[in-house]
């Protein structure tokens, strides 16, 4: 992320020479009628992977055709690579795409789909990359079953490897983890983070906090149109001062201790949980952080455990878009 | 994944990638038994008409030839024709964006003309067996000499052709062709042609009736032109088709 976000949050360190953006988003808005679907939207971002996420109907996949150019903004712009893909063919090249929608060409087996996807391409050896790209979301290429007899899942890797045939350089993925099973997302998600290793950028959308949590900190938040909040989900959290910090403590003396960090201000509430367990809420975390060892050892009291229980994506979602 | 960069795709890839792919799209036995019906029955009056007339004493063959004619230019070429070219036509790129698959040829290093292009093809491709042929088999079942068959042949050719391009264009511009080019093909090229030189000057089917009537000696409702400029008006509509197709395809929003 190299604009000012909504929350202030920075990803780059300071000292780095920020790569230039290979994914521009300026001041986009896109109206259907008199509803506005993206609204103002900018932001900008480099090689790795940024999660797009944001409930069902908030406007990801709109944002997303109008990053691939696929659709007309009604105001602002949209760049890969430097280029307005709306009008810039050469550039359509370079971009791989997952859309959302579960429509292929039915008839065709996997291999001739994704053979079809490199020709289209231009690719010199379009069945060798065909090949390799259905390799690389373990589908064997050798199946010439339609697509029509596919599973959802398999029907999905079969869109990802069509994304990936052209070695491109920016990724748009549009729900692609849609339909998988367990295994198959932990493998697609190892893929990601691959190809984002490579030094590509990946633009991914989805409403699976879980998902997103494994892709990578760095998020864009939209709802209703609007980016809310983007960044490391992490530092989203930290913004969030207004809403008391939760967590989890366990202690071989826990009404002692509750009592004592009531006293002294450093908790607002405590709930007693389990036999030695405890949740706590904080407005003031720093100072909860530097003093609960010391309270701790003055009333000789064990912590066993300590855990936050709110910096998890969910919460930081549920803040960013429902405000609770 | 090895290094693969990808490079602009000629016209001649990008016109022949989606001419197949349409075209194995396209045949789907429903289009095919309600096509073949289409012009069978066009077949089968045709050889009711030749066979009323072989009985009646009273026909010339002047005016058997003018009934054929009639026949060919209103029901083959005024409304098989365009049916069964409709049926294809729109269905190619029209298809393709309804079920939402354009984009697999639309995000893509290619031009939008060769896809046009391919497109046209594809559903000329199709149609031509069953418009021209129909077309053809009536009036080889009409008896009434060569001259009809391969006038019939002809003018039904290019009209497939000029339609083609004219439905893929439709394709492009409304949510259901089918529709809308059924009501195309009723109202204008079926009825309002037939009231006018101006309408029928404004109707694929004037020109294809006129290569029809120029080439029969047959004076025909509709045909208002000579058989030149009848070929270079349907090659304008057909190329001014694709063009708008083009320019169409290149603004189009595509889910």
């Amino acid at each position: 992320m190299s604009q000012q976000p909504p929350f202030g949050v920075q990803a780059e360190t300071a000292s780095a020479v920020p790569p230039p953006p290979m994914i521009q988003v300026s001041n986009l808005s896109k109206a259907f009628g008199g509803v506005v679907a993206v609204s103002e939207v900018t932001f900008s971002i480099g090689p790795g992977i940024t999660a797009l996420l944001g409930p069902n109907g908030a406007g990801k996949s709109t944002l997303l055709r109008l990053v691939c150019g696929l659709t007309t903004p009604t105001s602002g712009s949209a760049q890969v690579l430097g280029r307005h893909t709306r009008t810039d063919r050469a550039v359509r090249g370079r971009i791989g795409l997952v859309p959302q929608q579960d429509g292929v060409f039915d008839r065709l087996d996997a291999r001739a789909f994704v053979t079809l996807a490199a020709r289209t391409h231009g690719q010199p050896d379009p069945v060798d990359a065909a090949v390799q790209a259905l390799r690389l979301v373990e589908l064997d290429p050798a199946d010439r079953r339609p697509v029509a007899a596919y599973s959802k899942g398999m029907r999905q890797r079969v869109k990802l490897a069509a994304a990936m045939v052209n070695d491109p350089m920016v990724l748009i993925l549009d729900e692609p983890l849609n339909g998988l099973d367990p295994v198959q997302r932990r493998r697609m998600i190892e893929l990601f983070h691959q190809l984002a290793d490579q030094g590509r950028c990946l633009l991914v959308s989805s409403h699976v906090l879980d998902e997103v949590s494994r892709m990578g900190s760095q998020v864009l938040v939209i709802a209703q149109g609007r980016l809310v909040a983007r960044g490391d989900y992490r530092q989203l959290r930290e913004l969030m001062d207004d809403r008391p910090h939760r967590l989890r403590l366990v202690s071989d003396q826990r009404r002692e201790l509750a009592a004592s960090l009531l006293a002294q201000g450093l908790v607002r509430e405590v709930a007693l949980r389990d036999p030695s367990g405890m949740v706590i809420s904080t407005d003031d975390i720093e100072r909860f952080s530097r003093s609960v060892a010391s309270v701790a050892v003055d009333l000789d009291a064990r912590i066993d455990e300590l855990e936050p229980l709110d910096d998890d994506l969910e919460s930081v979602f549920r803040y960013l878009v429902e405000r609770r | 994944m090895t290094s693969r960069r990808s490079g602009e795709v000629g016209w001649v890839t990008s016109a022949g990638l989606v001419y197949r792919l349409v075209l194995s799209q396209l045949v789907t036995v429903g289009r095919v038994v309600a096509l073949t019906a289409v012009g069978g029955l066009l077949a089968l009056v045709a050889w009711a008409v030749e066979r009323s007339a072989t009985n009646s004493q009273w026909k010339s063959v002047l005016e058997r030839q003018e009934d054929a004619a009639e026949l060919i230019a209103s029901l083959g070429l005024g409304s098989v024709v365009p049916i069964i070219t409709l049926a294809f036509a729109g269905g190619t790129l029209g298809d393709l964006r309804n079920d939402e698959t354009l984009v697999y040829f639309w995000l893509r290093p290619m031009s939008r003309w060769p896809i046009v292009v391919g497109a046209v093809a594809a559903g000329v491709t199709m149609s031509v067996p069953f418009a021209a042929m129909s077309v053809s088999v009536a009036a080889a079942l009409l008896n009434v000499g060569g001259t009809m068959v391969t006038a019939a042949m002809l003018a039904s050719l290019v009209g497939v052709v000029a339609y083609g391009a004219l439905f893929v264009l439709l394709g492009l511009v409304v949510r259901n062709p089918i529709v809308w080019g059924l009501a195309y093909v009723i109202i204008w090229e079926g009825v309002a042609s037939s009231f006018g030189s101006l309408p029928a000057r404004l109707s694929v089917r004037g020109y294809t009736t006129s290569i029809l009537g120029e080439r029969t000696n047959q004076i025909l409702e509709c045909a208002t032109r000579s058989e030149v400029t009848a070929f270079v008006v349907l090659a304008l509509i057909t190329v001014g088709s694709v063009m708008v197709a083009s320019w169409r395809l290149g603004r189009l929003d595509v889910p």
